[in-house]
C-alpha cells in the first residue's frame, strides 16, 4: 500500500500547488517527486513487486491495478528525479518566459505549475499502470497537458506547432488504442497478468503507434518542431521522458507476448540503426540549439529500437538507455534554456562560441549531459555495453551488424563533442558575463551526479540487479546463440 | 588494504574538488590560487600509496564487489607490470603537479585544469591496476575525457602561444594551424573512433567467455572457438582502442595537435598516461595471452604480425616527422609516436621471441616515460622563458638555464640509445629480438627498427642543439623559477635508477638479459651508429638545402588532410544528402499534405453554393456518364 500513497502524493500535490505562491509551489512539487524517487530506489534495492487493485472495469477491459515491478521502478527512477529537478528549474525559467510574454508571474504560474505537475504525474502513473487501458488514459492525459503547455507558452508559431504535436501523438495513441482493444477482444481482459497473447494486427498497430511516439525514421518529423518550440522545461520532460515511454509500452507488450519482436528482429534492428544514423547526421547540420537536441533524441531513441531485437541483454539495454538518455537530455535542454533565459532567447548556435567564458556552470553541466549521451563515465556506459553484448549474443561475430552498431555509437560521441565545441569553446562571442540563477544550474548538476553515481557501487548493483530480475521473469532463450 | 586501494584513485579527485568548485565561485581570487596545493597533495597521497604497493604488496589480485551477479567486479591486479607502472605514473604525475604549481600560476581556469589533471592521473592509475576490462574501460574513458579537457584547456583560442603550427599558413585547402579548442575536438573524435570498437570487443569477450578478468580468461580457448577470422576481427577491434590512444598510423594526428594544451599536460600525456595506456594495455594483454604458446591457434600469428608492422611503420613515420619539425613540442610529440610504435613492435615480436620481448617493450616504456617527461618539462620552461613555441636558443641560454641544459643532455642521450646510458641496453634488447625474428618474418622489422633508431637519436640531438646551442635568436624572460627545474631534475634522475637496476642485474626478470644483449658486438655497432648520427645532428642541426624535404616531413606528410579534409568532406556530403531528404519528408507531412487537403476541401465546398444550375449540371454530368458507360457495355 505504501506505493499507492507514494504515487498519490504528486497527484494530490498537482491540485494543491495552484493555490500556492510560486516559490512554495515549486518547492512542494520538487519534494512531491523526490519522495517517490527515494521510494523507487528502495523498490529496486529490495526487489519489490507489488500489485494494488484499483477497480474492476467492464468485461473486455478487465481489472485496473497498480503494478510496481522492477521495470516500473527503473523507469520511475528517471521520471521522478528529472521531474523534480525540472520543477525547480521551472521557476526562474518561466519567470523569464512570462516576462518576455508580458504576463504576470503569480497568476500565470498557477496555471503552469498545475499542468506541469499533471503532466509529470501522469507519466509516473503510466509506468505503474497494470492495464493497457489505464496506461492509455495516462498517455492521453500526459499528451493533453503537454499540448496545453506548448500551446500556451511555446515559442515561434506555437499554436500551429502544438496542433501539429497533438495530431501526430494522437494518431500514435489511436493506433495503440485500436491495438489494445483488439487484444481485449481476443483475451477478454487488458490487465497485464491476464493477457495470453497479442495477435499480429494488434501488435503491429501498437508497434506502429509507438514508433510514431518514439519516434522512428519517417514519423520523426514532428519531433524537432515540438521539442524545439516547447517552453524549455516542457522540452526537458518531453524529450527525456515522454518519447521514451513509447519504448516502455513496447517493452510491456514484449514482456507479455514477445513473439512479434522476435519474429521481426532483423527489420527492427536495421530500422533502428538507420534512424539513429540518419538523425545523428542531422545533428551536425542544426543551428538551433534546441532543434539540435531534438534530433539527438531521435538518434538516441534509435538505440532503444536497436536494443529491442537483441534478446535478454537488449531488453536490459532498453531500460538503461531510457534512464541514461533521460538524464542526459534533461540536462542538455536545461542548458539550452539557461542560455535562453540569460541571453534573451539566444538559441542560434552560429551566434554562440566560447560561451564557457560567460556561463561556466552551465557549460560544465552541458559536458555532463553530453557525457550521458556518449555513455562516457555515466550510466549510459552500461546501456552501450548491454547493447553490444546483445549484438554478439544475437548475431554472433557478424561484421556488418557490429560495425553498424559501433558506427551509431561513434556518431553520438562525435556530435556531442562537436556541439560542445561549437557552443562553449572557441573565441568568446562577446556577451556580458551574467550571474546565473542558482536554480538554473544546480538541478542540472544533481541529475549529472546521479548519472555518475549509477555506475559505481552500491547504486550500480542495485539498478543492474533489478534489471536482471526482469530477464529472469521473461526467461527467454537466447536467440541465435554464440559465434560459430 | 581496502581503504588504501580506494584512496589511491579517489584521493586525487577528491583533493581537486575544492579548487574546481571554488574557482567557479571566485575565479582568480587569492584564496583560490592557493588551493592547487591541495590538488598536488592528492597526487602525493597516490604517489605514497603506489610506492607502498610496489614495495610491500604480494603479487595477486584484490577484489571489491561491483556487479557480482554479472561476474563483473573491481579486480585490482598487482604484478610486475602494474606495480612498476603504477609507481612510475604516480611519481611522474606528482612531479608534474609540483611543476604545474609554478607553470600554471597565472592561468585563468585553474579549477578546470586541476580537476582534469588529477582525474587524468586517477584514471591512468585505474587502467594500470585493473584486471577487469569493464573497470579498465572506466579509467580508459576517464583518460579520454580528461585529455580532451586538458588539451582544450585554453578554450578561448586567444593566445597564439597555445596554437600548433604557423598561424595563418595554408597548404591547398588545409589550414596548417590548430587552436586549442580544435586540438581537443581532434583528440576526442579520434579516440572515440577507437574506443567504440574496443568497447564492442570487451562486450564480445564477455558474451563469449562470461569473464572479464584479463588474467583469468582462457585466451587460447577463446581464440580457438572463434577461429582465424573471428580472432583477427575481435582483437583488431580491441586494439583499435590502444592504436588510437597511442596514436599509431593513421590515427596519429590528434597527438600532434594535442600540443595545444599546457605543457604540463603534454608531459603527462606523453610519458605516463594516455598514450602510454595504449601500449601498456597491449603489453599487459600479451603478458596474459601468452602468444608465444599459441602457435597452434589460427589467427594469432596474423594478429601479431599486423601489430608488428603497424608499430614499426608508425615508429618510422614519427621519427621522420620529428626530423622535419621545428616546433619544440610537436617535435617531441612526433618522437613519442615513434617510441610508442617501437613498443608496439617489440611487444608484438613476443609471438616469435617469447615473453622477454614483452619485458623489453615495458622497460623501454619506463625509460621513455622518464626521459620524455623531462624533455617536455624543459620545453615548457623554455616556452615560458622565451615566449616562443619554435626552437630557439644558444649557449648563452644554456648558461642561464643550466639545469634545463643538463637535464636535456641526459634525457636525449639516455633516450636516444647512446651507450652506455639506459636506452642503449633496452634498444640492444630490441635489436636482438628483431634480429632473432628475422629468420621467420623476414628482415623488414629489423630494418625499420635500425632506420628509426638512427633518425631518433638525430632529432633528439637536433632538439638539444637548436634550443641550447645553434638555435635562432630569442628574448629571454626568466622569472626565477625554482619548482620547475627541481621537478625535471628529479624526473631525469630516474633514468639513472633504471640504469643502476640494469647494470647490477638485481631483477630476476629482465636486467640480466639486457646486460647480455648490450655487450653483444652487433648491438655495440648499432650503438656506435646511433652515436654518430647524434653527434652529426648536434653539429649540423639544420641543413638548409634540404628544407623542401624538411617542410614535407614537418607538415607530417600531409596526413592532417585525413582529419581535416577527407573525413569531414565525406561526413558533410552525407549529412547534406540526409538534410534534403528530411526537408522533403517534413515538407510533405507538414505543408504538402495539409495544404493539399485544404485545397481539396475548398474544391468540395466550392461546389455547394446553393444555385440550382450547379446541381443541375452535376446531375446532367452523371446522366451523361451513365450513358457513356452503358454504351461501352453495349458495344
Amino acid at each position: 500500500m505504501m506505493l499507492l500513497y507514494v504515487l498519490l502524493l504528486p497527484f494530490v500535490v498537482t491540485f494543491l500547488t495552484p493555490l500556492m505562491k510560486p516559490r512554495l509551489a515549486t518547492a512542494v512539487s520538487a519534494v512531491a517527486f523526490l519522495i517517490p524517487f527515494a521510494y523507487t530506489i528502495y523498490g529496486l534495492a529490495s526487489g519489490l513487486v507489488v500489485k494494488i487493485p484499483v477497480a474492476d472495469v467492464v468485461h473486455p477491459i478487465g481489472r485496473f491495478y497498480i503494478l510496481g515491478d522492477q521495470v516500473s521502478f527503473s523507469f520511475a527512477l528517471a521520471i521522478c528525479i528529472v521531474s523534480a529537478m525540472v520543477a525547480l528549474y521551472s521557476l526562474p525559467y518561466m519567470a523569464h518566459r512570462f516576462e518576455e510574454m508580458g504576463r504576470e508571474l503569480e497568476s500565470e504560474y498557477r496555471k503552469y505549475i498545475f499542468f506541469y505537475n499533471l503532466y509529470a504525474t501522469s507519466m509516473l502513473w503510466l509506468v505503474f499502470s497494470g492495464n493497457f487501458i489505464m496506461l492509455y488514459i495516462f498517455l492521453e492525459i500526459s499528451l493533453l497537458a503537454s499540448f496545453l503547455l506548448i500551446y500556451m507558452y511555446g515559442y515561434g508559431d506555437r499554436r500551429r506547432v502544438a496542433t501539429l504535436y497533438f495530431v501526430w501523438t494522437h494518431i500514435a495513441g489511436m493506433l495503440a488504442l485500436i491495438g489494445f482493444l483488439m487484444t481485449a477482444a481476443a483475451n477478454g481482459s487488458l490487465a497485464f497478468d491476464a493477457i495470453a497473447k497479442i495477435g499480429f494486427v494488434a501488435w503491429l498497430l501498437i508497434f506502429l503507434g509507438m514508433i510514431i511516439k518514439l519516434p522512428g525514421l519517417g514519423p520523426h518529423v514532428w519531433l524537432p518542431w515540438a521539442h524545439a518550440e516547447a517552453p524549455t522545461p516542457v522540452s526537458a520532460l518531453l524529450s527525456p521522458l515522454t518519447v521514451g515511454l513509447g519504448a516502455y509500452v513496447i517493452l510491456r507488450a514484449y514482456l507479455i507476448s514477445p513473439w512479434f519482436i522476435k519474429a521481426y528482429t532483423m527489420p527492427i534492428f536495421v530500422y533502428g540503426v538507420v534512424s539513429s544514423i540518419y538523425a545523428g547526421f542531422m545533428v551536425f547540420r542544426q543551428n538551433d540549439y534546441k532543434r539540435l537536441l531534438a534530433f539527438s533524441t531521435i538518434s538516441q531513441m534509435g538505440y532503444c529500437l536497436i536494443a529491442f531485437g537483441l534478446g535478454t541483454y537488449g531488453i536490459m539495454a532498453v531500460i538503461i538507455q531510457y534512464i541514461s538518455h533521460a538524464f542526459g537530455k534533461a540536462i542538455l535542454f536545461m542548458t539550452a534554456g539557461g542560455i535562453i533565459a540569460n541571453y534573451h532567447g539566444l538559441r542560434d548556435i552560429t551566434k554562440m562560441g566560447g560561451m564557457h567564458e560567460y556561463i561556466p556552470t552551465i557549460s560544465n553541466a552541458a559536458l555532463l549531459g553530453f557525457m550521458n549521451l556518449g555513455g562516457i563515465l555515466t550510466v549510459g556506459m552500461f546501456g552501450e555495453f548491454f547493447i553490444l553484448k546483445g549484438v554478439v549474443d544475437t548475431f554472433g561475430l557478424d561484421i556488418s551488424t557490429i560495425l553498424a552498431v559501433v558506427f551509431v555509437f561513434i556518431i553520438s560521441g562525435l556530435y556531442s563533442f562537436y556541439t560542445y565545441k561549437r557552443i562553449y569553446c572557441g573565441t568568446p562571442a562577446g556577451y556580458e558575463k551574467v550571474k546565473v540563477n542558482r536554480l538554473l544550474d544546480t538541478p542540472l548538476f544533481i541529475i549529472g551526479i546521479v548519472s555518475i553515481l549509477l555506475i559505481f557501487p552500491p547504486l550500480a548493483a542495485i539498478l543492474l540487479n533489478a534489471v536482471k530480475a526482469v530477464i529472469a521473469k521473461v526467461a527467454i532463450a537466447t536467440i541465435g546463440g554464440v559465434a560459430p | 588494504m581496502n581503504w588504501e586501494i580506494v584512496l589511491l584513485f579517489v584521493a586525487p579527485v577528491i583533493c581537486s574538488l575544492p579548487i574546481a568548485f571554488y574557482w567557479v565561485k571566485e575565479p582568480g581570487s587569492d584564496r583560490a590560487r592557493k588551493l592547487p596545493m591541495l590538488s598536488v597533495f592528492g597526487l602525493f597521497i597516490s604517489f605514497v600509496i603506489a610506492i607502498h604497493i610496489l614495495l610491500t604488496y604480494p603479487n595477486g589480485t584484490y577484489t571489491i564487489p561491483w556487479l557480482p551477479e554479472y561476474n563483473i567486479n573491481f579486480v585490482f591486479i598487482f604484478d610486475y607490470l602494474s606495480k612498476y607502472m603504477g609507481a612510475l605514473t604516480a611519481f611522474i604525475a606528482f612531479m608534474i603537479g609540483l611543476y604545474g604549481l609554478e607553470y600554471m600560476k597565472h592561468d585563468y581556469r585553474l579549477g578546470w585544469y586541476w580537476f582534469f589533471f588529477n582525474m587524468f592521473t586517477a584514471s591512468m592509475l585505474l587502467v594500470v591496476y585493473s584486471d577487469n576490462l569493464l573497470m579498465l574501460l572506466i579509467g580508459w574513458e576517464g583518460l579520454g575525457l580528461a585529455s580532451w579537457g586538458l588539451i582544450g584547456h585554453w578554450f578561448r583560442d586567444d593566445d597564439h602561444l597555445s596554437y600548433v603550427g604557423v598561424v595563418g599558413r595554408k597548404v591547398g585547402p588545409l589550414k596548417m594551424y590548430w587552436p586549442p579548442s580544435y586540438g581537443g575536438w581532434r583528440a576526442i573524435s579520434t579516440i572515440r573512433i577507437g574506443d567504440m570498437p574496443m568497447f564492442f570487443a570487451v562486450a564480445a569477450i564477455y558474451a563469449l567467455t562470461g569473464n572479464l578478468n584479463i588474467s583469468q580468461i582462457h585466451w587460447g580457448v577463446l581464440f580457438t572457438k572463434i577461429g582465424l577470422a573471428g580472432t583477427v576481427f575481435l582483437m583488431l577491434c580491441f586494439l583499435m582502442g590502444p592504436f588510437t590512444k597511442s596514436a599509431q598510423l593513421p590515427f596519429s594526428e590528434w597527438l600532434m595537435t594535442a600540443m595545444t594544451g599546457p605543457t604540463t599536460v603534454s608531459a603527462l600525456l606523453h610519458s605516463a598516461t594516455m598514450v602510454a595506456a595504449g601500449t601498456y594495455l597491449f603489453i599487459r594483454l600479451s603478458w596474459y595471452i601468452h602468444p608465444w604458446a599459441l602457435h597452434a591457434v589460427p589467427g594469432v600469428s596474423v594478429l601479431y604480425y599486423i601489430v608488428l608492422l603497424v608499430g614499426l611503420f608508425s615508429a618510422l613515420y614519427g621519427a621522420s616527422v620529428a626530423i622535419g619539425c621545428l616546433e619544440r613540442k610537436v617535435l617531441l610529440a612526433a618522437s613519442t609516436m615513434s617510441s610508442l610504435g617501437l613498443m608496439f613492435g617489440c611487444a608484438a615480436a613476443s609471438y616469435w621471441y617469447g615473453k622477454l620481448a614483452v619485458l623489453i617493450a615495458f622497460w623501454y616504456l619506463m625509460t621513455h616515460a622518464f626521459a620524455k617527461a623531462t624533455l617536455f618539462l624543459v620545453a615548457g620552461h623554455l616556452i615560458h622563458a622565451t615566449h616562443d613555441r619554435f626552437c630557439c636558443g644558444d649557449l648563452n641560454l644554456a648558461k642561464k638555464m643550466k639545469t634545463a641544459f643538463i637535464a636535456t643532455i641526459i634525457a636525449t642521450i639516455a633516450l636516444g640509445g647512446l651507450p652506455p646510458l639506459t636506452a642503449y641496453w633496452v634498444k640492444a634488447g630490441m635489436d636482438t629480438v628483431m634480429h632473432h625474428i628475422a629468420e621467420t618474418v623476414g628482415s623488414l622489422p629489423l630494418d625499420l627498427l635500425l632506420i628509426t633508431s638512427l633518425l631518433y637519436s638525430a632529432f633528439l640531438a637536433k632538439f638539444l642543439s637548436l634550443n641550447f646551442w645553434k638555435g635562432d635568436k630569442y628574448h629571454l624572460h626568466l622569472h626565477g623559477e625554482k619548482l620547475m627545474p627541481f621537478a625535471y631534475a628529479c624526473v631525469v634522475s630516474m633514468v639513472f635508477l633504471l640504469l643502476y637496476r640494469i647494470l647490477t642485474g638485481t631483477d630476476p626478470l629482465a636486467e640480466t638479459h639486457l646486460l647480455e644483449y648490450g655487450l653483444d658486438k652487433d648491438s655495440f655497432i648499432v650503438g656506435l651508429g646511433v652515436t654518430g648520427t647524434y653527434l652529426f645532428a648536434l653539429v649540423v642541426p639544420r641543413i638548409r638545402a634540404l628544407s623542401p624535404i624538411g617542410t614535407f616531413l614537418g607538415d607530417r606528410m600531409y596526413l592532417p588532410a585525413l582529419n581535416d579534409f577527407i573525413v569531414p568532406s565525406i561526413g558533410w556530403a552525407i549529412s547534406k544528402l540526409i538534410e534534403y531528404t528530411h526537408k522533403a519528408i517534413d515538407w510533405f507531412c507538414h505543408f504538402g499534405l495539409p495544404d493539399g487537403m485544404l485545397g481539396i476541401s475548398r474544391r468540395i465546398r466550392a461546389i455547394q453554393v446553393g444555385y440550382m444550375r450547379v446541381y443541375m449540371k452535376i446531375a446532367l454530368a452523371f446522366v451523361m456518364a451513365a450513358i457513356v458507360v452503358s454504351m461501352l457495355g453495349w458495344l
